[in-house]
């Protein structure tokens, strides 16, 4: 396996201000599902749009086959698909005249345009939505026509910005079934971004974490949670008492984190180990009011790894995207 | 190139064809435009009968001699929404699929510009007809064609009303391009419609404006279609610029804004 995409130092920088990519690094090898995994606003976007050629990198270089975005976005254009997150296809089109334009847009052999444009229709199954127009579709349609459309010129890399943002569960399901099977028939590389774990953690092969622009950890989903090094015992004691020290002698407890009255206890073999850093607490005059015992997932990972949850991160860090705009915008009034 | 624009060019015509509605305005405006201010304005009431084509552009009514500056105005219109439709694009995702694709940026422009050419050239052959199928209508004008009009000046009318169409349509199309806001798009289309539409010799003769106005209609490129256009439908002896003159300013006209939109393409679809 050989890195298909390799990116190094990449920075982007809005209004002189908003680093919105702050210094990346990573490698993507051919022939996997990549995925960043980041809340609204990390910079995962931002990135995409780097490696398909809409947006420059302020600095740094990424390279897709060996071809820098900045210096050959012909060349790149050429050998890479993108599923967009806000839907490209055109409305007052049908379906099938949707894929024809897009051969046509790609130079693929018209004969041979006609035949892929059936099997991609039919591997999406939209073959008997093919001829009515695209405004009449749901938009779980829409985006399997747009998949559709990024693969007519069996691109080597396909870029997928939030495949499943927006649409139902069922849906859903529908489109990881489509990614895998591309994978595995074409052995294609997936570069994804999504802010959904479930959908990072059964798709890709290896996720990057992002946010605020810069990645906090990349490998594959169950290295990740096995970094995490035990389960999870969350414990929120009464009273004002610190237990940190008494729960920390207790035998295979790894580490224990105090936020509040909630405590962080993470332990190896949880199962058997709740009983006993349960008692430590209740000997030392605690009252535990709940507790609660959390498997490695990839939320897990998010917290350790950017100190807050997934969903937290989704509310600050919006908030701090409207921060920063708030503060280009006077920076911008002063000058 | 040629396969990617034409094939943007014949999605471009099919939004046209395919929108009834946009078809219906198509042909009601001409109709209207024809119908009230046609027969209301009917300046040549206030001229002695024998100096109607003297002051119309060798004319022999002032119904006859708008209806051919309405090719011209219709034209200008067609243009303008050239422009605009770019804007939607722009909103509803469809650029940026261009943009990723391994396309000629000035492919972008100049399917546009082509297809707006049609649109235009259809609707000025509707205000044509109508104009002339108003002759048999009781009770209005109808377009009077001078008496000498045949197929070549027909021919030459619409290679004139296409190269007007051609260079219009690079206008707005480059604005479109430039300008990403919509309201600022819509602004400046207003601002720069009307005084084209007035400060040209499309709905009223050069020589009875004030000088100063007169000197920038004379560079107007909708009077250098429409004056053009009088000299092939009523062969008038006295045009403000020779034929030769008016087609060839309209031809680099037609260059220049092509080449403008291209330019304006290249900067504004690449990579930011």
């Amino acid at each position: 396996m050989a890195a298909i995409i390799e990116v190094k130092d990449l920075v982007k920088v809005f209004d002189k201000t908003i680093r919105a990519v702050d210094g990346i690094n990573f490698e993507v090898q051919e022939g996997e599902i990549f995925g960043f995994l980041g809340p609204n606003g990390a910079g995962k976007s931002t990135t995409i749009n780097m490696l398909v050629t809409l947006l420059k990198p302020t600095s740094g270089t990424a390279l897709i086959m060996g071809h820098d975005v900045a210096k050959e976005p012909d060349k790149i254009r050429h050998i890479i698909g993108l599923v967009p997150q806000d839907l490209t296809v055109d409305d007052d089109l049908s379906g099938r005249e949707n894929m024809i334009l897009q051969s046509d847009l790609y130079n693929v052999p018209k004969q041979e345009a006609k035949e892929r444009i059936d099997n991609l229709l039919g591997l999406v199954k939209l073959e008997d939505a093919a001829d009515r127009m695209v405004k009449t579709y749901s938009g779980g349609m829409r985006k399997r026509l747009e998949l559709a459309e990024g693969l007519i010129h069996r691109p080597s890399i396909l870029f997928l910005d939030e495949p499943t943002l927006g649409l139902d569960i069922q849906t859903r399901s529908t489109m990881w079934a489509h990614i895998k099977e591309l994978k595995e028939k074409h052995d294609m590389t997936v570069f994804m971004t999504t802010h959904y774990l479930d959908e990072a953690d059964s798709l890709c092969d290896r996720i990057g974490i992002i946010d605020h622009g810069r990645i906090m950890a990349l490998d594959a989903p169950s290295t990740l949670k096995k970094s995490l090094g035990g389960d999870v015992l969350q414990i929120t004691v009464g009273g004002d008492k610190d237990f940190t020290t008494i729960l920390s002698a207790v035998a295979n407890v790894v580490e224990v984190k105090k936020e509040g009255s909630e405590y962080r206890v993470k332990v190896l073999k949880g199962e058997r180990e709740m009983s006993h850093v349960l008692k430590s607490i209740s000997d030392n005059g605690g009252e535990v009011s709940s507790v609660s015992l959390q498997r490695p997932n990839l939320d897990q990972v998010f917290l350790e790894y950017t100190g807050k949850s997934l969903r937290d991160a989704e509310q600050s860090g919006s908030m701090d995207r409207g921060q920063r705009m708030a503060q280009a915008h006077q920076s911008r009034r002063r000058q | 190139m040629i396969r990617e624009t034409s094939a943007l060019t014949v999605r471009e015509l099919k939004h046209w064809y395919r929108i009834k509605i946009q078809m219906f305005m198509t042909l009601i405006q001409p109709i209207v435009w024809l119908g009230l201010f046609g027969q209301a304005f009917n300046f040549g009431a206030f001229i002695p009968p024998e100096q109607i084509p003297i002051y119309f552009a060798g004319a022999p009514d002032y119904f006859s001699f708008l209806a051919v500056g309405m090719l011209g105005v219709i034209t200008l219109f067609t243009c303008m929404f050239g422009g605009i439709s770019l804007i939607w694009d722009r909103r509803f995702g469809f650029l940026t699929k261009l943009r990723v694709a391994p396309i000629p940026r000035g492919s972008v422009p100049v399917s546009r510009i082509s297809s707006t050419m049609v649109r235009a050239l259809f609707q000025a052959v509707i205000v044509f007809l109508i104009a002339l199928g108003f002759n048999y209508i009781p009770g209005l004008t109808g377009l009077t064609v001078g008496s000498s009009f045949n197929a070549l000046d027909l021919i030459g009318l619409f290679v004139t009303l296409a190269l007007l169409a051609l260079g219009f349509a690079g206008i707005f199309i480059s604005i479109g391009l430039l300008v990403e806001n919509q309201e600022t798009m819509f602004a400046l289309v207003n601002l720069l419609n009307l005084p084209i539409m007035f400060a040209s010799a499309a709905l009223f003769p050069l020589a009875q404006m004030p000088t100063w106005l007169q000197t920038v209609a004379k560079y107007n490129p909708l009077t250098w279609a429409v004056d053009a256009a009088r000299v092939f439908v009523f062969q008038n002896p006295n045009p403000i610029h020779p034929v030769w003159w008016s087609m060839t300013a309209l031809a680099l006209f037609a260059v220049l804004m092509i080449g403008v939109s291209v330019y304006a393409a290249r900067k504004k679809l690449s990579a930011t």
